[in-house]
């Protein structure tokens, strides 16, 4: 590798570390205003500086390891000897902050202070003395604002500098001048120690290594392989020290710490007591917003705004929608504000007169009196008419209404790709691979972008201004309550986008038994692309009930909640929840660019997976679909011997309790693990040969040709593919964070348990309810229900312990 | 099957290899952007700089 420059990017969880590495390497990290955002360090290219390389670590409090991602954070620090410490502080918490800072300045790397939110710092009437800070902790300190963009370029380019120079000031025995900040009889006994390992560790950091011994760290004892006597006469030191301040040796080192930072704080910092003596607007709004009675309320009131939005009738995602899907990538569309009528009737009206005009040609010609057409979107009767032969003359006159003389159209995707074909005088079966197989497919998963949008738009808002934060400390307070951590919710936030960084953020939890309950609970909330199934079936059987599309949301937190409980009574997973530190960022108004940049980046992902997976796949299908096993191609209506038909079959059976025991249903469900959205596509490839016009229409068909009560299987085939295990790559992720197969195999088969008895569930019992009587399946999914509340209701096993489990 | 359907068959035969050649070499796109195998074999969803 050319680079010849590293500097590490270190500091506190959620202090500005990520938009800081953002801003100086032009990267797009993901930002999140909540900590355990980054969990694995990554690089970056400095701007203008090629040669250096930023490394962006995961937020840590100290440098003793007692998470995954603070042990990463320590190894890199201490093993791979960056050249510089770009040492991160958030400015409106600097006190606490400093505790690490003081741990970095004694590694005796060269260090760069970056005071962030200095805009804050500065409303709020506060005064920071950089020089004093730097002086005492022997670095160089700026005030910067990351969100801002000011002062960033200046530190990085500081700590190049610093980096360039070599090292720290040297003192006077040519070790590097690094902060003393501990009593005498400690600064003796770490002299002493630092006796014992010189030569064994770099002189730089030797000061580093001899506290943590003086602390006991084990990792460090034994990384360095000190003797049983040298040890013996170290502990000898330390326990002299012990006995004269009456503490242990730990927490002296971190009481003087914390007198060193008050110390340097009452020098260094001048608050502005006026303002900090009264409740801030963020105070103010947290009283209602965290509110014991009121807090839930107002969380569940803003996930159904946000599915108001997006797949409410009539509301802004439902009418995005319906244009993306009937003209923006199938037919065409008019441009606002151009249409006219023609004749004294406008463009829908043409259109519908000319279908009944081709339906009476259809009836009287196939003998009929009556004609009729039907619902484009429900399939049922929507008019019926007499008819005799002047109708039917008079409809032969009628002629199909040209578009553009209605005003300016816009020929949709679909119709262009159909178009172009006709001209080149491409062949059925190959027009159909593209039009109904390759583009169909894709076809049906972009035309719910809008619906993705909006809610990838409202939780970029929501995260941007704050509140996500507070919804994980209420949600800390709920878990609480029934043994579970608010640790285990950040990851679950975090699914909302994807499932697979889901997964990876538990490696902030440092208890094992929490962590791969975690990573077993952490996709039940709907990511991405489960969005896309919720807003298919919103669309196409709930459009008056919308609360449908917020109670998947809900459905998702309260399995997480209750198969929580009840995990944590069964052996490999009891245990005292973990402490959860969380600071509440003050709320602010996000920036449009901020939001945007959110927003965009997840849905560009999502829009490149329709080309890079839905596109091929789709491909796949339809030729398993229009193929026989001696791979003759078969028409439309001969579909019933495709491999994908037989296959479908096979495995059919497995789905019939649920309500959509179709080939069909079973192809759609299997097809959802390549990428959950897969399932929407590969339902608009098989019931194209369904009854109705649209898409739509086709796949309402479809339920309601495999069940009597076809909203119910509607709602069974959601429920099932948004709680059955995830998609194959955020398995395979599970499989890695676990550690084992027994535990992977264990979190797949939980999934697909709860993805089936949820399915299961909602259809029998919805039959039950319905009046459709009670079947052997509904007393199965009844005696089920009695063995997860027993489960959840039974006592709590004793003998766990706090960290149990934990790799400390 | 005449040119026109041969020619467009074999496009999308193409295009349908490239998107699976693509995944297999860079790891299949995540929803928030980036690449999984940038991300040094897994997927830390956050890479967007195509590795």
């Amino acid at each position: 590798m050319a680079n010849s420059m590293k500097i590490a990017l270190a500091g506190n969880p959620n202090s500005g570390k990520t938009t800081l590495f953002n801003a100086i390497t032009g990267s797009e990290q993901y930002v999140g205003n909540w900590p355990g955002v980054t969990v694995e360090k990554k690089d970056g290219i400095l701007h203008g500086h090629k040669e250096v390389v930023i490394q962006d670590l995961p937020g840590i409090y100290s440098l003793s390891p007692y998470s995954m991602e603070e042990k990463v954070s320590r190894n890199f620090l201490v093993d791979e000897k960056p050249d510089a410490i770009l040492n991160i502080v958030d400015g409106t918490n600097i006190e606490r902050n400093l505790y690490l800072s003081t741990q970095l300045a004694e590694l005796g790397i060269p260090m760069v202070m970056a005071v962030n939110m200095m805009d804050v710092v500065k409303k709020n009437g506060d005064k920071i003395d950089f020089e004093k800070i730097g002086r005492a902790l022997r670095c160089e300190v700026v005030g910067i604002s990351a969100l801002k963009k000011e002062g960033d370029v200046e530190a990085a380019e500081m700590a190049v500098r610093l980096a360039k120079k070599g090292s720290v000031d040297k003192g006077p025995d040519k070790t590097p001048d690094v902060p003393h900040v501990f009593s005498g009889s400690v600064e003796h006994a770490i002299a002493h120690i630092e006796e014992s390992i010189q030569g064994k560790v770099p002189s730089r950091s030797i000061r580093w290594y001899a506290i943590k011994i003086f602390e006991r760290d084990r990792e460090v004892i034994k990384n360095l392989g000190i003797g049983v006597g040298e040890m013996k006469h170290i502990e000898e030191h330390i326990r002299d020290c012990e006995k004269e301040l009456g503490d242990d040796a730990e927490s002296i080192i971190t009481n003087q710490r914390y007198d060193f930072i008050k110390r340097l704080m009452d020098k260094s910092l001048a608050l502005n007591e006026k303002r900090h003596s009264k409740a801030t607007l963020s105070d103010r709004i947290d009283k209602f917003v965290t509110h014991r009675f009121l807090a839930i309320p107002i969380f569940v009131l803003s996930l159904c705004v946000m599915w108001w939005l997006a797949v409410a009738e009539n509301g802004p995602g439902t009418l995005l929608t319906d244009w993306a899907n009937d003209g923006f990538l199938a037919d065409g569309w008019h441009l606002p504000f151009t249409t006219h009528e023609v004749d004294g009737k406008d463009y829908d009206t043409a259109k519908e007169d000319f279908a009944k005009a081709e339906a009476t040609v259809a009836a009287w010609e196939a003998g009929e009196k009556k004609a009729s057409i039907e619902d484009e979107e429900t399939g049922e009767v929507a008019d019926e008419w007499d008819i005799d032969e002047a109708a039917y003359k008079a409809a032969k006159e009628v002629e199909e209404p040209d578009p553009s003389k209605y005003g300016v159209w816009v020929p949709g995707i679909g119709a262009l790709i159909t178009g172009a074909l006709e001209r080149a005088g491409v062949g059925d079966t190959v027009k159909s691979l593209v039009v109904d197989g390759a583009w169909g497919g894709v076809a049906t998963v972009l035309g719910f972008v809008p619906v993705i949008f909006i809610v990838f738009l409202f939780l970029a808002f929501l995260e941007d201004c704050g509140y996500m934060a507070r919804v994980a400390f209420i949600m800390d307070r709920i878990f609480r309550k029934f043994g579970l951590s608010g640790k285990s919710f950040i990851p679950i936030l975090i699914g909302k986008g994807c499932g697979v960084p889901a997964v990876m953020a538990t490696r902030t939890i440092e208890n094992e038994r929490a962590r791969r309950m975690t990573v077993i609970l952490a996709t039940f909330v709907p990511c991405g692309a489960k969005t896309v199934i919720i807003a298919m079936f919103a669309a196409l059987f709930f459009r008056e009930q919308w609360y449908v599309a917020a109670l998947m949301d809900v459905v998702g937190i309260a399995i997480i909640i209750l198969g929580g409980i009840a995990l944590k009574k069964t052996r490999p997973f009891s245990g005292e929840a973990s402490s959860f530190v969380l600071e509440l960022p003050a709320y602010h108004m996000p920036t449009v660019s901020g939001v945007w940049h959110h927003t965009w980046n997840r849905l560009k992902g999502y829009i490149l997976k329709a080309g890079l997976i839905i596109f091929p796949a789709c491909v796949f299908l339809w030729f398993v679909m229009h193929f026989d096993w001696s791979l003759n191609l078969l028409a439309d209506e001969e579909i019933e011997k495709s491999i994908l038909h037989d296959l479908g079959s096979w495995i059919a059976w497995f789905f019939a309790p649920l309500g959509f025991g179709s080939w069909q249903g079973a192809a759609a469900s299997v097809s959802a693990e390549i990428a959950k959205e897969q399932a929407t596509a590969t339902l608009g490839l098989v019931a194209a040969n369904m009854d109705g016009a649209t898409t739509g229409s086709h796949i309402q068909a479809l339920f309601a040709s495999v069940s009597a009560f076809p909203k119910l299987a509607a709602l069974s085939f959601m429920l099932f593919n948004l709680f059955v295990p995830p998609c194959m790559v955020a398995i395979a992720v599970t499989f890695r964070e676990m550690g084992s197969k027994k535990w992977g195999w264990f979190a797949v088969a939980f999934q697909l348990f709860v993805g089936y008895v949820i399915a299961l569930n909602a259809y029998r019992l919805g039959v039950l309810f319905a009046g459709g009587g009670f079947g052997i399946w509904t007393a199965v999914a009844i005696l089920i229900d009695v063995f997860c509340i027993w489960m959840i209701f039974r006592p709590a096993r004793k003998e766990a312990t706090a960290n149990e489990g934990a790799e400390v | 099957m005449n040119a026109a359907s041969a020619v467009v068959l074999g496009i999308v035969l193409a295009l349908a290899a490239l998107a699976v050649w693509r995944n297999m070499k860079k790891g299949a796109p995540c929803e928030c952007g980036g690449y999984r195998k940038s991300c040094g074999g897994g997927c830390c969803c956050h890479c967007n700089d195509e590795g």
